[in-house]
């Protein structure tokens, strides 16, 4: 390209003659046409350029912000048509660009949105009334991995990315119908993150969908990092340490779980979709168990709910028995503890407090440092402090060994921001042990108990189908029956249609030797 | 008259059943063994059974009660009796709310007193107690009735827990049947009768039930299953404690899970006492519940409000309760004015009820 003329303004400076520009820009509501351009110019890569074409002789202007726009965009498919093309007018522009996104547009307002974007403006002549924005938006994705939370070792292996576009496309190759809807919403003042609500139409309970578009609508806030943020702030309940909506990086699972008749919000910027409603039970279901047979699925599901209620009340029970009620244990278990305890200076309490903060400070260490570093701390920390204290007398290793089982346990949980609520819950339970004995533990759980009671994800009961008890719906939540018996959708979503599929078919059963 | 509850507030027409037999298991369980059999021996679970089956003609009343004023007992007091009379029978329902939470609380925080903490502060105890029940009342009927469901699912487990009472029982105990006359039986009924009290709930909770037609038969239902397990529980004492022994043990039950023998875990007791705390909770809620309900109804108060001042009387009245002779004279007590409210009240409202109609027909 050579023999035309091209020429770049410089950024006018125009902050100096009008003063009040900055304040105007700073509640950044609707900017006249004379800001935004004020506004962004001060930006380096801001770029304003003149051209003439050379068949018809028309001047023309390209605007856009180089850090948006992928510039092999502008160089290949925008400019070579233009400056060879025969154009009047703006409107004519469509037929020369070859691009799928070419919108023609006399409303000002467009224009800030539309180049923050990554659209190139294009005006001809001196009319800037009449405006073209063409899609040159560059693609930078992280290329699509394995997930690292909810990893398994059955099934797809791939996961969501930061940009809301691939997750899309995750989610639409999996349910290409037509049916699959996919509503768009734009949160937070300064970032103008895009969320998308998925459900599948006809089959979602509508009431659920319009919970979630009024409370993200309602939703007021700056800056939205991750879909995290919108959990907390769209929760039935914010001052719950339970996660209330579904968190999932697994697009298999959101395919599924949309199938279920559940509503799915994919947030931009976030790898990880939320699905509401959800129950307590969802969180202990891995999508793993959809992909082995159902009687081990149901044994891992048993496992992990017994680890749970393991991991909580394990160390409160030591601490309320060795404390009071001595008397529960069998002579026989009774010299076991005797010996191990003989020489720790510490009521059970303390001696249990210490090692719970050991564990979590270990734990914690290991997630802040890099992967290398982290499982060395792991090792060297559990074995070097673990049999250090006990050999300088300062715990029990029975408490030990307690202790660590129960942070096994905690990791079962398939969810991890389900595993950090048993990890706090647990300091509250001790304080009761240690106060009232069994007694406390029981009036603490009583307290627990309550509060899942009142919990509600979307409106629905948190705990169903345990309360309201619903016979039905546990097929699938503390066990997974086998895919024939899955012929309803659960009953606490309200779904549409609530037939998955014709249960005569997967229950016919067939004659001996037939 | 009729003030229509919204539907996301009622429950599950099955769901009544848990309220109902929640209500009727609850202290007594602990110790009702020597108390009838003081009077009608082994026989006594003849009574169970008798006590079981008039159970059936209350409620039957207490549903034509509801379905007739078309609403709960407070509806029917004003129904039947007017304006000023009215309300103040149905005070007397709060009062009796009152003191039946508070001999419950009261009952089982002896029961740890004498077993577990010697030293339990009782202030303390009914207090953080109260807090929680008032957490779960302001949860609302359905979240009242979840604990319900749970304070009869979870403890059932203990249910297991007798069988090892089977390895040292012997059923010959029982023998002979009808060693004693009808006047012991009836005594012993009677008796029996303050155990199974707690279904007088079903007079205030019927507004809240989902079509209570079906849910009639969930009530009978659980009528049976709870005088089933009386009977049942009634009849394994006997077998394993012989009839002297039993006159000296307070809280039969509990003596029988000393016998538990487990590998890791001997001396049951104690853990069936803390989850006593499950299957009295529910007890204690549905009464402060249902009494804030009445006082929602007859005075221009917030259910809210209602709660905390009832919660606070309870605490008093709790904390005023000192020795052993004091909770068991209140306990007795309790027990004389629910019998007077289920077997004379409830068919004397019920009648009244009948005339009314009849009356307001003309």
């Amino acid at each position: 390209m050579g023999n035309f003329f091209k020429r770049t303004t410089k950024p006018k400076l125009k902050d100096k003659q009008t003063p009040g520009a900055k304040e105007k820009q700073s509640s950044s509501q609707s900017l006249s046409s004379e800001n935004w351009e004020t506004a962004l110019s001060k930006s380096n890569d801001f770029k304003k350029m003149h051209y003439i074409s050379q068949k018809s002789g028309r001047p023309f202007t390209i605007v856009f912000i180089s850090s948006l726009v992928d510039d092999s965009i502008i160089n290949e498919f925008i400019l070579p048509g233009l400056l060879t093309g025969n154009f009047d007018e703006a409107a004519d522009v469509k037929k020369l660009v070859p691009a799928a996104d070419v919108q023609l547009s006399s409303d000002p307002k467009d224009i800030e949105t539309k180049l923050l974007s990554g659209y190139v403006m294009l005006t001809v002549g001196e009319n800037t009334n009449e405006l073209v924005f063409i899609a040159a938006k560059k693609q930078i994705n992280r290329s699509i991995s394995p997930p690292e939370v909810e990893f398994s070792v059955i099934g797809p292996k791939e996961a969501f990315v930061e940009s809301i576009d691939q997750n899309l496309y995750l989610i639409r190759k999996r349910l290409p119908i037509k049916e699959l809807v996919v509503e768009n919403l734009q949160v937070g003042k300064l970032s103008k993150t895009h969320i998308a609500i998925l459900y599948i139409d006809h089959l979602v309970d509508r009431t659920n969908v319009q919970t979630v578009v009024q409370r993200i609508k309602d939703i007021e806030f700056d800056e939205i990092s991750d879909s995290s943020y919108i959990v907390q702030m769209i929760s039935d309940n914010e001052n719950s340490p339970f996660p209330q909506l579904l968190d999932s990086e697994r697009p298999d699972r959101i395919s599924a779980v949309l199938a279920e008749g559940k509503v799915a919000i994919l947030v931009d910027g976030s790898p990880h979709a939320l699905v509401g409603p959800t129950t307590l039970a969802e969180f202990y279901s891995s999508f793993e168990d959809y992909y082995l047979n159902w009687l081990i699925s149901v044994f891992f599901r048993l496992i992990r709910f017994f680890s749970v209620i393991f991991s909580l009340l394990v160390t409160p029970v030591y601490v309320a028995v060795l404390s009071y009620h001595y008397e529960l244990i069998p002579k026989d278990l009774l010299g076991t503890l005797i010996t191990s305890r003989r020489v720790v200076p510490f009521p059970p309490i303390l001696e249990a407090l210490i090692l719970e903060l050991t564990i979590e400070l270990l734990r914690e260490a290991g997630a802040r440092l890099p992967t290398k570093v982290g499982q060395t701390i792991g090792i060297v920390g559990g074995i070097v402090i673990g049999t250090a204290s006990v050999e300088a007398g300062l715990t029990s290793n029975v408490l030990l060994i307690i202790i660590a089982l129960a942070a096994l346990a905690s990791f079962t949980t398939p969810i991890y921001r389900m595993g950090n609520t048993i990890r706090l819950l647990r300091f509250p339970f001790l304080l009761m042990a240690e106060l009232w004995g069994l007694v406390g533990i029981l009036i603490g759980f009583a307290f627990l108990l309550t509060h899942l009671l009142r919990l509600t994800s979307l409106g629905r009961p948190y705990l169903e189908p345990m309360y309201p008890p619903r016979i039905s719906d546990f097929r699938d939540a503390i066990v997974r029956l086998s895919f024939k018996k899955q012929s309803k959708r659960p009953q606490f979503l309200r779904t549409e249609n609530t037939t998955r599929f014709s249960k005569k078919k997967g229950e016919q059963k067939k004659d001996i030797d037939e | 008259m009729r003030e229509k509850i919204e539907e996301r507030f009622q429950i599950s027409p099955f769901l009544a059943l848990y309220a109902i037999v929640s209500m009727q298991i609850g202290i007594g369980v602990l110790g009702f063994q020597r108390i009838i059999s003081m009077e009608a021996g082994y026989d006594a679970w003849i009574s169970v059974l008798l006590s079981g089956i008039s159970i059936h003609a209350i409620v039957w009343m207490m549903y034509k009660i509801c379905e007739t004023a078309e609403g709960d007992a407070v509806t029917a007091n004003l129904f039947a009796y007017g304006s000023m009379i009215g309300k103040g029978v149905s005070f007397l329902f709060i009062l009796y709310f009152i003191i039946l939470s508070v001999a419950i609380l009261r009952g089982y925080i002896e029961v740890i007193q004498v077993w577990v903490f010697p030293e339990l502060s009782v202030w303390g105890f009914a207090a953080v107690f109260l807090v929680l029940v008032i957490y779960i009342i302001y949860g609302g009927f359905r979240t009242v009735v979840g604990i319900a469901f749970f304070g009869l699912v979870l403890p059932a487990y203990l249910l297991l827990v007798f069988g090892f009472a089977f390895r040292y029982s012997d059923f010959t105990n029982l023998l002979p049947i009808l060693d004693h006359t009808p006047i012991q039986l009836l005594k012993s009924s009677f008796h029996m009768s303050l155990t199974y009290m707690g279904f007088e709930v079903l007079l205030f909770i019927y507004p809240y039930i989902k079509k209570p037609e079906q849910s009639k038969k969930w009530v009978h239902f659980g009528v049976i299953i709870t005088t089933v397990f009386y009977t049942a529980i009634a009849v394994i004492t006997f077998a394993y404690f012989s009839e002297k022994l039993l006159q000296k043990s307070i809280w039969a039950t509990l003596d029988m899970w000393k016998i538990v023998n487990m590998p890791f875990v001997e001396r049951f007791e104690y853990i069936g006492i803390a989850n006593w705390v499950l299957i009295i909770l529910p007890n204690v809620c549905l009464c402060i519940w249902s009494a804030s309900r009445i006082m929602k109804q007859i005075f221009p108060l917030r259910q809210r409000k209602a709660v905390i001042i009832i919660a606070i009387v309870c605490l008093i009245i709790v904390g005023l309760l000192d020795t052993r002779q004091q909770v068991n004279m209140f306990m007795d007590l309790t027990g004389k004015i629910g019998f007077i409210l289920n077997y004379l009240y409830v068919p004397f409202l019920f009648v009244s009820v009948l005339i009314a109609r009849k009356v307001k027909k003309k």
